[in-house]
């Protein structure tokens, strides 16, 4: 039932968001094709007119909400877990709540980067692609990967680390002494949000925003 | 000595095409020349019958009325041609409230008064008014010639063969009345000179004294609503509103008339470079202050006789020079559009640029680089909107200590072709400016983003199902006590 539930409102909006998308594309190209205005395909010229400061600003904004439905997935998975099972086995509260930690941190990474990066983002004073100056350029597109980068490594970490504290919660209201060795594996799957805020940080060491 | 053939003769192609113009501007449709013929003195013809009051008379109806002239009278004609006439010319400087003496066609009148049937039509459609050259010249069979009263009288004319002889007269567009008086003053005195000399020669002529276009809106017919409901005979004139109008119909006219060919160069009878603006003007930085020059009429237009000494085209490179004189001082000026065109590799198709646009004047040149904005497929021209170095510069100063940091050039509706010209017009116009700006790209790009996280979200929320593992509809319904 529950899978009939999803059946069919889903499949309404994810039909008719691929047609619209699908069909957009298509008529511009047919566009494009039958007018001869190939020519006008530019994606260089996408590239340099549009303001550094949409890449950069969009890459702050990926970096934290990213994380934050990485971590909140996480925690809700875990948490509701940890409730059902403590209804039989209250002895598992307390213990269970560092897998809730775990999730927050990756939550706690999106914000830390989310502020290093918007720090970097400077005024500059050019209006075309040669006053605005490669520099800006780089920053705006590092500060976009940047974010994508932690934002999309916490969004998996924090889903990997609540189904695995969920697993965990289960277990050990089961047999106590299984948490310990549960825990490990969580560690390993926090490890991956670090690793993507160590890359993050890389690619925005270079950034140099302004004049 | 003969005297030479000045100005250009309209057509009547350009009369049908001007008719077929004013068709397509429905509304102002309703523009009419006065038109008036007498003949010399001592020369009797039979009376023609005026046309019925508000009647406009039309080409065919024109050409008939002067067939019957000619015809008849004599087929010396003196033609006094104005850049523009109206019947409210007359109105306004003609004395006609009782002030004789304020009247600035005394010559005028005199003639038309010992004339022996004068005939006036106050009202001939106006393309077919242009036309009349060429219609005298059909009937004559004699080319016009172009002359001013001191060519006249060095002319001989005889009585028995045929002549048209067209006076051009000015009509300045001054702001103020007081000046298109003096104009008319002047005209009238041409006019009184021509017809002494004539007299003084003892050859019959038939005269007639119209307009090449109407030089303002005719009030009669005039549609144009105003509060209260149309307007009344005795308006007072000079109002705003009228200022306006007027003001309004001037501008029109002048764009119309703004409809000039491109700047063309042929190599080998074959159209090699092509250029076309609707204004060009230069600037130089002279003592902290900007002086212009505006040189749309000396490049563009009928009487813009522009030199391109030093222009060449070949298949890869295009050179067009604009020779100008007396430019803000220097006695040479020339401006230089380079362009070239080459293959490029990535996008498998030949592109053109214009590299640099080039001020050169008393041995300086002042350099500005286009190459990076201004570029089209090799088969299509360029045409942008505003090309200029300081209001979103298309052309770049070649380096900061270039003497061009000190000009401001500026195209308005540019278009430029330099390769692959077929036939004297431009080929489709590459716009500088494409369907979707940068910001509306990156709008489209942050809203399909928003999109995708709100598709995520109703996902999310529309997999949200109420429990129903323990629901038993046949079992008894849940009771909540209320004490414990």
């Amino acid at each position: 039932m529950l899978l009939e539930c999803m059946m069919n409102g889903h499949a309404i909006l994810y039909t008719g968001v691929v047609l619209a998308f699908w069909s957009t594309i298509l008529v511009v190209g047919i566009c494009y094709t039958i007018f001869d205005l190939g020519f006008r395909f530019d994606v260089a010229w996408f590239l340099t007119e549009t303001s550094p400061f949409m890449w950069a600003n969009l890459g702050i904004g990926l970096a934290i909400s990213l994380s934050v439905v990485g971590a909140a997935w996480g925690i809700y998975v875990t948490g509701s877990s940890i409730i059902g099972g403590g209804v039989k086995a209250p002895r598992i509260k307390t213990k269970n709540l560092v897998s809730i930690i775990f999730c927050e941190a990756v939550a706690i990474y999106g914000i830390i980067m989310a502020i290093v990066i918007s720090n970097m983002a400077e005024q500059f004073s050019g209006t075309t692609p040669e006053t605005i100056g490669a520099r800006n350029y780089q920053a705006g597109y590092s500060m976009f990967g940047a974010g994508l980068t932690v934002g999309f490594s916490n969004l998996f970490c924090g889903i990997c680390v609540g189904i695995v504290g969920s697993g965990a919660a289960l277990a050990d209201a089961q047999n106590a002494s299984l948490f310990v060795k549960i825990l490990i594996v969580e560690i390993f799957g926090s490890a991956i949000g670090l690793f993507g805020v160590i890359v993050a940080i890389l690619q925005t060491s270079k950034v140099k925003m302004g004049d | 000595m003969a005297p030479a053939e000045t100005g250009p003769s309209i057509s009547a192609v350009v009369a049908a095409v001007l008719g077929l113009l004013c068709l397509l501007n429905t509304g102002q449709c309703d523009e009419q020349v006065p038109l008036l013929m007498w003949t010399s003195e001592g020369v009797s013809v039979p009376h023609q019958s005026s046309p019925v009051a508000g009647h406009i008379i039309g080409q065919q109806q024109l050409a008939f009325y002067l067939e019957k002239a000619l015809d008849i009278g004599p087929r010396n004609v003196v033609l006094f041609f104005q850049d523009k006439l109206s019947i409210e010319d007359f109105t306004l400087y003609g004395g006609v409230f009782g002030n004789k003496q304020d009247s600035v066609f005394p010559n005028l009148e005199g003639a038309l008064r010992a004339a022996s049937s004068p005939l006036v039509l106050p009202s001939v459609a106006w393309p077919a008014s242009s036309a009349v050259i060429g219609q005298l010249q059909d009937q004559l069979d004699t080319s016009p010639l172009y002359m001013d009263p001191e060519t006249l009288s060095q002319l001989r004319l005889n009585a028995s063969s045929p002549a048209l002889l067209v006076f051009r007269l000015p009509y300045s567009i001054g702001a103020d009345l007081l000046s298109a008086k003096e104009v008319l003053s002047g005209n009238d005195e041409v006019i009184g000179q021509v017809l002494s000399i004539m007299k003084s020669q003892s050859v019959p002529y038939t005269a007639i004294y119209t307009g090449l276009r109407p030089s303002r809106e005719s009030v009669s017919l005039s549609t144009e609503t105003v509060p209260g409901g149309g307007r009344s005979l005795l308006q007072a004139r000079g109002g705003y509103r009228e200022r306006e109008r007027e003001q309004e119909r001037q501008r029109k006219m002048n764009e119309r008339a703004g409809i000039y060919a491109p700047v063309e160069f042929k190599k080998e009878d074959r159209t090699c470079l092509l250029l076309w603006a609707k204004s060009l003007s230069v600037s130089i930085l002279r003592s902290g202050r900007w002086e212009d020059h505006d040189l749309t009429s000396s490049t563009f237009g009928e009487g813009a006789q522009l030199q391109l000494h030093g222009s060449a085209c070949d298949k890869d490179k295009g050179r067009l020079v604009l020779n100008y004189e007396n430019v803000l001082g220097h006695r040479s000026f020339k401006l230089i559009f380079a362009m070239s065109q080459r293959l490029h590799k990535v996008s498998a198709r030949r592109w053109f640029t214009l590299d640099s646009v080039q001020l050169e004047y008393d041995g300086i040149k002042a350099t500005f680089n286009g190459s990076r904005s201004i570029y089209a497929p090799a088969e299509y021209s360029y045409r942008c909107e505003s090309v200029t170095n300081f209001r979103w510069p298309l052309l770049i100063p070649r380096s900061s200590k270039d003497p061009s940091n000190q000009w401001r050039v500026s195209f308005e509706d540019f278009q430029i072709q330099g390769f692959n010209v077929t036939g004297s017009d431009f080929s489709y116009a590459s716009d500088c400016s494409g369907f979707f700006s940068p910001g509306i790209w990156m709008g489209l790009m942050t809203s399909l983003l928003l999109v995708l996280v709100l598709t995520y979200g109703l996902h999310m929320i529309m997999q949200l199902c109420t429990m129903d593992r323990f629901d038993d509809p046949k079992g008894p319904a849940i009771s909540v006590p209320q004490t414990e």
